[in-house]
């Protein structure tokens, strides 16, 4: 049994419940959008996924065994996780800096081999960040540094990816080129990423299915045209949204507030 | 970075801190030549010149070394547990409650031994001390960055001894000041053979080096590390433990050496980069060398008389730090 198959999942904080009884499977070859309000759990099931939290209850399996039961080194091959935050407290080259996710992959001594080397390279060219290599993660903006991030998730050549907000700090192009290299990264070979995102737009052109939180404890998952409609993302958000079509464009904008008495 | 590079920095380390070795068991009220050193080291006679080198300049050098190797790797080790660059060995309290100790034994004139054992002993409480304050974050996984706190009840158990420090300081008659101060700046004068500070080195690499690719990810978050298969909780514990009982073991042979602990990993950061693999042998051979030519010069520069050796380390530390630094900044 391939992919993520969550089931009777239920994650609360302290008094709340966010996700209440979620049974659902992430096949090869899907990408999935987790939409939802702030704080609607989106990092927190993140974090079940990739078995990192110790208050999910429930059960979430890879491949048809018990995320508990994977050797970590195992569970680092199979699937990878980029945080929301990084944290850079020392200087560090962009190539060292997304060498270390081949860290799951490392034998001996624990140095990197010419084959990690050059997967690290593969990832930066991935997202346009050959130019990159050498510079200082100390001196990259917001979003360069979010990119790099991305190119390590990436280097550690795991078939299931989970981000945390991939897109955050990206500027219009720069997301849609994350995109897509993600999407032509699923497409050559059974792989599968699973991010949040706040851009419902973007969700609904590159995603293929989409997971929505209301923070109440309620939860859809479908293709993501089948979720994130008006009537459902208006309810989860808490504010009314309509879809305009033009040319054969979609987009999920909000609904303007009546301004007259 | 990789292997090879690395074993170029270890080589040219070493080689230096056996240069220097050798002058310190060369150089002295009574310089000696170093194949007269050499000779000294593996004949069986004993002349006087055999004697000094051998039973005097001998364990003041390796005492040296074992104490600098020590603080050099505990404050590189304290710096990625803490993910901060200003951390050093002394920040989490060891030397604190090694000197609290040791103070209250000097004033209480006991022997010599007792001062070196009770120096242990205040180092132990206090790392026993920062534990149980901090198991939460130092035993169980906090889903949050856990070293704000830790660094931050390290740093004021390390302020009440200081206090304390004060204290005994301010009441000690004026012919056990002198000692007393001598002790809080760091002095290799008198070191018995530091069996205890090699051998705590040897353990120390044997326990870190293996998990060093492990810290280069810990310096990532907590939650990107524990993503990638390391098993943070129990490396974050045997860091701390390493780092600190590193930090007791050099400050019970050599007293409170400053600056050691935080310029010595600075310095080999900033000239070879970060890689913990690379950084923390490094950091030891660096930290040996640097201790045992401070104290070369703290006891030939106004021979007969003697210095501190942690008078020479700050007075050096400073401003080769704040060169290193400043060189690079645009």
């Amino acid at each position: 049994m391939n992919g993520l198959q969550v089931s009777q999942l239920t994650l609360r904080v302290v008094d709340r419940v966010l996700i209440a009884d979620l049974t659902q499977t992430f096949a090869s070859g899907e990408m999935w959008c987790i939409a939802g309000p702030n704080g609607a759990g989106k990092t927190t099931l993140i974090a079940a996924l990739a078995g990192l939290s110790k208050a999910a209850s429930g059960s979430i399996s890879l491949d048809g065994k018990a995320l508990r039961e994977w050797r970590s080194n195992d569970l680092a091959r199979r699937r990878a996780l980029m945080p929301q935050a990084t944290h850079d407290a020392f200087s560090a080259t962009v190539l060292d800096t997304v060498m270390l996710n081949r860290f799951p992959h490392l034998t001996g001594w624990g140095w990197e081999s010419d084959a990690d080397r050059a997967a690290a390279h593969t990832a930066l060219d991935t997202l346009g960040l050959a130019t990159f290599a050498s510079r200082d993660v100390l001196s990259l903006s917001g979003g360069e540094r979010q990119r790099v991030a991305l190119a390590a998730t990436l280097c550690q050549d795991a078939p299931l990816l989970l981000l945390d907000e991939p897109l955050a700090h990206l500027d219009l192009h720069h997301q849609i080129d994350c995109l897509e290299a993600l999407g032509e990264w699923i497409g050559s070979k059974p792989r599968s990423v699973i991010f949040s995102c706040h851009d419902l737009n973007l969700a609904r052109r590159f995603a293929t299915h989409a997971l929505l939180l209301d923070g109440a404890g309620h939860t859809h998952a479908g293709p993501v045209c089948d979720v994130l409609t008006p009537e459902r993302a208006s309810a989860a958000f808490g504010y009314p949204l309509t879809l305009i079509q033009q040319d054969g464009h979609e987009a999920l904008v909000p609904v303007m507030r009546s301004t007259s008495p | 970075m990789n292997a090879r590079r690395a074993s170029i920095v270890w080589t040219v380390l070493g080689l230096a801190a056996l240069a220097v070795f050798v002058a310190s068991l060369a150089l002295g009220s009574i310089a000696v030549s170093p194949l007269r050193v050499i000779q000294a080291l593996v004949s069986q006679s004993t002349d006087v010149i055999d004697e000094i080198v051998l039973s005097l300049r001998l364990p003041r050098a390796l005492g040296g070394f074992a104490s600098g190797a020590l603080l050099g790797m505990a404050g590189a080790l304290l710096q990625v547990l803490l993910r901060n660059p200003l951390a050093e060995p002394y920040v989490l309290g060891v030397s604190g409650g090694a000197a609290a100790f040791a103070l209250a034994a000097m004033l209480f004139s006991l022997s010599w031994w007792s001062v070196d054992a009770a120096a242990f002993a205040g180092a132990f409480l206090s790392i026993l001390l920062v534990l149980g304050l901090a198991r939460r974050e130092l035993w169980r996984g906090e889903p949050q960055d856990a070293s704000p706190r830790l660094l931050l009840t390290g740093a004021v158990i390390a302020a009440g001894w200081g206090a304390l420090i004060t204290l005994m300081l301010a009441v000690a008659p004026e012919n056990r000041l002198r000692g007393m101060v001598f002790w809080l700046t760091g002095d290799l004068n008198g070191v018995a053979m530091p069996w205890a500070a090699l051998i705590a080195l040897a353990v120390a690499l044997v326990a870190i080096v293996p998990v060093a690719p492990q810290l280069n990810i810990l310096l990532r978050g907590d939650v990107a590390a524990e993503a990638l298969g390391v098993p943070v909780v129990r490396l974050r514990l045997r860091v701390y433990l390493v780092a600190s009982l590193a930090a007791a073991a050099a400050v019970t042979t050599a007293g409170t050496i400053g600056f050691i602990g935080l310029v010595v990993p600075h310095v080999l950061r900033l000239a070879f980069g970060n890689d913990q693999r690379m950084l923390l042998p490094a950091s030891a051979l660096g930290g040996g060398l640097a201790v045992m030519g401070a104290d070369l010069i703290a006891r030939t520069v106004i021979a007969p008389a003697q210095l501190p050796v942690g008078v020479i380390t700050a007075l050096i530390g400073v401003p080769v730090f704040l060169w290193m630094l400043l060189r690079r900044a645009p």
